[in-house]
C-alpha cells in the first residue's frame, strides 16, 4: 500500500486548507468583524477534527467509506460512501469551475473556459492516476512556492504601508449575533470542516502514532493564516469595498506598487491561487476516487477516467459565475454540514452505542 | 558470456595442425591473423604455435615474453613432455606473462584472441594456453572534453576499459573497489565494467543493476548510451536518470557516495546510478573550491536552468498575454520595437530559437577550419541583420541569445538537453495559453519528475518526499563545508550512510594573543 509521511500529510493539509480560500473575503455578511468569526469557525473546526480523529482511531487501517460500511453496514454504509464520493466529486467539479472563473477574469478573458478547465482537469487526473504518493510529493513540491509567495505578498502589502487598521473598527459593532450567524454554519462549511477529507487519507499515514499531534498544528496554523489573509484583506478594502468585490484578494494585490517596477502582481497571486486551486481539486477527485474504490472494488485506475469525465461534465451546469459563486457560497453550505458534521457524529453515536466491535472485523 | 559460444562449445583438438585450421577459418582467412608455427627447447619434438591478432597485441610483449621465453628456454628435467601436462609446464616454467590462463575450448580461444589475447598451442595437446598481451595503439590519457575544470584533476577517461578502471582505482586505493566484469553484445562482445565500493553500496540496487545487465541482449555496444537506454527505470521521459562523467574523479566520488558505476569499453563516458534531480547540477568543482562560491554558483545553475526553460515562454506569455504587467516605459520600448514586426511573438521566438539550435548543431558538425564563419553569419547575419530587416524584435534577440548562454551552464549536458526540448512545449503553452499555458505545463512537468525513480531513488528526493535523514539538505541546494556534509547524499539502504564520525568542525588550534 502507499504510505505517505506525516510532514506530507501535514502540508497536504495546509495547501488543501488554503486552496482557493483568500481569493475570497469570507465571513463578509459580519462586515469589519469577520475575522471574528473566521476565529469563530477556526475553533469550531479544531473541534470537528477532533471528532474525526476519534472515529479515525477506531480503526486507523480505514478509509472513510471503510468506516461507514463497519458502522452502519455493508449496504447502508456502501449507499452512504458512494454519495459522500458525489459529494467530494462534487467539491472537486466546484474548484475546476473556479479554475475557469478566475481564468476567464484575470488571465484569458477571451479564452473559452472549456479549453482551461480541460487542462487543469487533466493535470489533475494525471496526478490522481499516479497515485497519492505522487500527488503529495507534488505537494511538496508547490508548497514552498506558495508559502514564499504568500509572505512575499504580505510583505510588500506592510512595506506600501496600505492596510489600515481602521478599517477593522468598531470591534462588534452591532453586537454578537451577527458574527455569529456568519460564522456557522457557512464559516464552519468553507473552508475548515473540509478537513474531513482527511478520514479519506489518514490511513495512507506511515507514523500512525503522530497523526492526532500534527494534524491539530497543521490545521491551527493553517487556520491562523487564514484569519490573517482575511484581516490584510479587510484593512485594506475596508468592509464596503470587500463586499461587493467578486475577487478581493486580486484588488488588493492591484494595490501594491513599488519603485516604478513591481506592480499588477494580480497575474502572479493568480497563480498562486491555482496552486491551491489544483491541490484542493485533486485531493477532492483523489478522495473521491478512493471512495469508490472502496465501496465498490472496481480497480482504481478504472475509476479515474469515469469520475474526472463527470467533474468535467458537471463543471458546465452553472450559467455563470455569480451563479456559480450564489451556489457555491449559499446553497452548497447549507447542505455540507450533512456530510462534515451529521454523518460522521452519526458514526460516533452509532459506535458508542455497539460498543463497538468492528476491530475484529478489520483485523 | 553470450548465448551463442553457450551453445555451440567446440572443444580444441589434440592436432596442433587441426586446430589452426580451425582457428584460420572461423576467421575467415582474415589477414591481421598472425599464425606462428615453430620448434624450440621448450619442448622438443613437439611443433608448437603462437596465435593472434595483429595490432590488438602489444608487439614488444609478444616478442619478449613470450616468443623470447618458447624458443630459448628449455624445460626443467622433471617436467613431463608430453599432451596437456606439458601445456601445464609451459605456463608454469616458460611463458613470463602475467595473466596466463588455460583454454580447452576453441571458442574461448577465439575470443580471447578477439579480446587482445595471444593464443599458445602445442601438437598433442587438447588444451592451450592464452597469454595476455593487450596493447596496440590508444589515445593516450589527456585533459577530459566536455566537462572541464578550473581547480581538480585534469585527466579524463579514455577509450580503453583497462586505463580507465586503473584511473579510478588509483584515486580510491582500497580492495573495497570492487569490479565487475561483463560481456555485452552478441557481436561486439564489448567489456562493461561495474564497480562499487564494498562495505558502502546498497546491495540490493546493485543486484538490480546486475539483473538490468543481464537482461540486454543486443548485437553491439558501441556506446555507453546503449547500455543507459536499456536499464534506464523509464523509457519515455525527458529527464535523465542515470549520470554521464568522463572524469575518473567524478566517478570516484559518486563510488563513495554510494552509487554504482557501469564503464563500457571502447568509449569514455561513464555511467552513475543511482541519482536524483539535484545531482545533476553538481560540478565536481563544487566539491574542490571553497564552500560559499561553490554555492552561489550552484544556485545560479539553478536559476540557469530555469531561465533556459522558461524565459522565451515567460517572454511570449507577457507580450501577448499579460502587458499590463510591464513597467509603463518598458511596455513602450517593446511596444515600440514589436511595430514593424509582421509575426505574432510566438512565431518570432519559435523562428529565433529554431535558428539558434540549427547554429548550434552546424558549429557541432562543422569542419574546425570554417568555425569562426559559424559565428559571423550566426551573430551579425542572423541576429543584427534580422533586427534592421524587421523580422524580429531586438528584445527578442536578447532573450534568445541569454536562453542559449544559460543551458550552457549546465553541468551535465543531458540536463541541459532536457531544457532545450521543454522550452519549445512551453514556448507553445504559452503561446497559446499565456500564464495560464506555462503554470500547467510546468505543473504536468512536476507531476512527471515526482513520478520518476533512479534504480529505486525518487528522482526529486530530498525534497519531494522529504529526506528520511535530517542532514541531506547540506549539499542540495548549497554546499555547506566538508566537515558539516556528514551523511552520503541520497535516500538509499547504504551499509555505511555516514561519510565521516560526526558533524562538528576539527577544532582549530587556538592562537596565543601573546606577541
Amino acid at each position: 500500500m502507499q504510505q505517505i509521511g506525516k510532514r506530507q500529510m501535514s502540508i497536504l493539509i495546509i495547501v488543501f486548507l488554503i486552496g482557493s480560500t483568500p481569493l475570497f473575503e469570507l465571513g463578509i455578511k459580519a462586515k469589519q468583524d469577520a475575522w471574528i468569526a473566521m476565529t469563530l469557525a477556526a475553533a469550531a473546526g479544531l473541534l470537528l477534527t477532533v471528532m474525526y480523529l476519534r472515529i479515525h482511531k477506531r480503526a486507523p487501517e480505514a478509509g472513510l467509506s471503510e468506516l461507514y460500511m463497519m458502522h452502519f453496514g455493508k449496504w447502508l454504509g456502501g449507499a452512504v460512501g458512494l454519495l459522500h464520493a458525489c459529494w467530494f466529486a462534487y467539491e472537486s467539479m466546484r474548484n475546476v469551475r473556479d479554475v475557469g472563473e478566475l481564468t476567464s477574469m484575470a488571465l484569458l478573458t477571451l479564452t473559452p473556459k472549456w479549453i482551461v478547465m480541460l487542462l487543469i482537469l487533466l493535470a489533475s487526473a494525471y496526478t490522481v492516476s499516479k497515485g497519492l504518493e505522487v500527488f503529495v510529493r507534488v505537494g511538496q513540491l508547490l508548497f514552498p512556492i506558495a508559502a514564499v509567495s504568500y509572505a512575499l505578498v504580505l510583505l510588500l502589502l506592510l512595506i506600501t504601508g496600505l492596510p489600515d487598521i481602521h478599517h477593522l473598527r468598531p470591534v462588534l459593532e452591532n453586537g454578537f449575533a451577527p458574527v455569529w450567524r456568519a460564522a456557522f454554519p457557512d464559516l464552519l462549511s468553507f473552508p475548515f470542516g473540509q478537513i474531513v477529507i482527511m478520514l479519506v487519507f489518514w490511513k495512507y499515514v506511515a507514523e500512525k502514532k503522530e497523526i492526532g499531534r500534527i494534524t491539530y498544528w497543521s490545521q491551527t496554523g493553517v487556520s491562523i493564516f487564514l484569519i490573517m489573509m482575511n484581516v490584510v484583506i479587510m484593512s485594506v478594502l475596508g468592509p464596503e469595498l470587500a463586499s461587493v468585490s467578486s475577487l478581493p484578494l486580486l484588488e488588493v494585490v492591484q494595490l501594491i506598487r513599488l519603485a516604478n517596477f513591481l506592480e499588477r502582481l494580480d497575474v502572479i497571486v493568480t497563480l498562486l491561487l491555482f496552486i491551491g486551486l489544483y491541490v484542493k481539486m485533486t485531493a477532492l477527485y483523489m478522495a473521491s476516487v478512493f471512495s469508490v474504490n472502496a465501496v465498490t472494488g472496481i480497480a482504481y485506475r478504472y475509476c479515474v477516467m469515469p469520475i474526472g469525465l463527470l467533474i468535467y461534465g458537471s463543471s458546465f451546469l452553472e450559467p455563470n459565475n455569480t451563479y456559480h459563486i450564489w451556489i457555491g457560497l449559499d446553497i452548497t453550505l447549507k447542505v455540507v454540514p450533512l456530510f462534515q458534521v451529521a454523518l460522521p457524529l452519526l458514526m460516533l453515536l452509532v459506535g458508542v452505542r455497539k460498543k463497538y466491535k468492528a476491530k475484529t472485523k478489520t483485523s | 558470456m553470450n548465448k551463442q559460444t553457450q551453445n555451440a562449445l567446440t572443444p580444441l583438438s589434440p592436432s596442433l595442425h587441426a586446430n589452426v585450421k580451425a582457428v584460420r577459418s572461423r576467421f575467415g582467412g582474415s589477414s591481421d591473423l598472425v599464425v606462428r608455427l615453430f620448434r624450440s627447447d621448450a619442448a622438443p619434438d613437439r611443433e608448437l604455435a603462437v596465435v593472434y591478432v595483429d595490432g590488438l597485441v602489444n608487439a614488444s610483449t609478444i616478442n619478449e615474453s613470450i616468443m623470447e621465453p618458447l624458443m630459448g628456454m628449455a624445460l626443467p628435467e622433471h617436467a613431463p613432455r608430453k599432451g596437456e601436462k606439458m601445456i601445464d609446464a609451459l605456463r608454469g616454467c616458460v611463458v613470463s606473462v602475467g595473466s596466463v590462463r588455460e583454454v580447452r575450448t576453441l571458442d574461448e580461444a577465439l575470443q580471447g584472441m578477439a579480446d587482445g589475447l595471444c593464443l599458445i598451442l602445442a601438437d598433442g595437446s587438447a588444451a592451450a594456453l592464452t597469454a595476455d598481451a593487450n596493447g596496440g595503439d590508444q589515445r593516450a590519457v589527456t585533459n577530459p572534453q566536455t566537462q572541464t575544470v578550473i581547480r581538480g584533476p585534469q585527466y579524463g577517461f579514455v577509450e580503453n576499459i583497462r586505463t580507465n578502471i586503473s584511473l579510478v582505482r588509483r584515486i580510491i586505493r582500497s580492495p573495497n573497489l570492487h569490479v565487475q566484469m561483463h560481456k555485452i553484445g552478441r557481436q561486439t562482445n564489448s567489456n562493461v565494467a561495474v564497480l562499487y565500493l564494498h562495505g558502502v553500496v546498497d546491495e540490493g540496487i546493485l543486484k538490480e543493476v546486475y539483473r538490468r545487465l543481464a537482461d540486454i541482449d543486443i548485437d553491439g555496444v558501441l556506446e555507453s548510451g546503449y547500455i543507459e537506454e536499456f536499464i534506464q527505470d523509464e523509457t519515455f521521459t525527458l529527464f535523465p536518470t542515470l549520470l554521464n562523467t568522463e572524469r575518473p574523479d567524478t566517478v570516484a566520488a559518486a563510488l563513495l557516495e554510494g552509487r554504482v558505476a557501469v564503464l563500457v569499453d571502447g568509449t569514455p563516458i561513464a555511467l552513475m546510478a543511482p541519482t536524483n534531480f539535484f545531482t545533476f547540477f553538481q560540478s565536481p568543482e563544487d566539491f574542490y573550491q571553497r564552500y560559499d562560491i561553490a554555492s552561489f554558483v550552484r544556485i545560479i545553475r539553478y536559476a540557469a536552468f530555469i531561465v533556459s526553460m522558461l524565459l522565451p515562454a515567460l517572454y511570449i506569455a507577457v507580450t501577448t498575454y499579460h502587458q499590463e504587467m510591464l513597467p509603463t516605459t518598458l511596455l513602450i520600448s517593446l511596444a515600440a520595437q514589436r511595430e514593424g514586426i509582421p509575426f505574432p511573438g510566438l512565431i518570432e521566438a519559435l523562428l529565433m530559437e529554431l535558428t539558434f539550435e540549427v547554429l548550434r548543431e552546424a558549429g557541432l558538425r562543422m569542419p574546425r577550419a570554417i568555425g569562426p564563419a559559424i559565428s559571423i553569419v550566426g551573430a551579425l547575419v542572423l541576429g543584427q541583420s534580422a533586427v534592421q530587416a524587421g523580422i524580429v524584435s531586438a528584445g527578442m534577440v536578447i532573450v534568445v541569445s541569454f536562453t542559449a548562454i544559460s543551458n550552457f551552464v549546465m553541468p551535465e549536458s543531458n540536463m541541459a538537453a532536457t531544457s532545450r526540448i521543454l522550452r519549445f512545449a512551453f514556448m507553445l503553452m504559452a503561446g497559446m495559453l499565456g500564464f495560464f499555458g506555462i503554470f500547467i505545463s510546468v505543473l504536468f512537468m512536476l507531476i512527471h519528475m515526482t513520478s520518476l525513480r533512479s534504480f529505486g531513488v525518487p528522482y526529486m528526493s530530498p525534497m519531494a518526499p522529504g529526506p528520511k535523514k535530517q542532514g541531506l539538505w547540506r549539499d542540495v541546494f548549497v554546499r555547506l563545508p566538508w566537515w558539516a556534509v556528514v551523511l552520503r547524499p541520497l535516500d538509499m539502504k547504504l551499509r555505511n550512510p555516514k561519510r565521516r564520525p560526526n558533524g562538528r568542525k576539527p577544532a582549530a588550534q587556538r592562537h596565543s594573543d601573546n606577541p
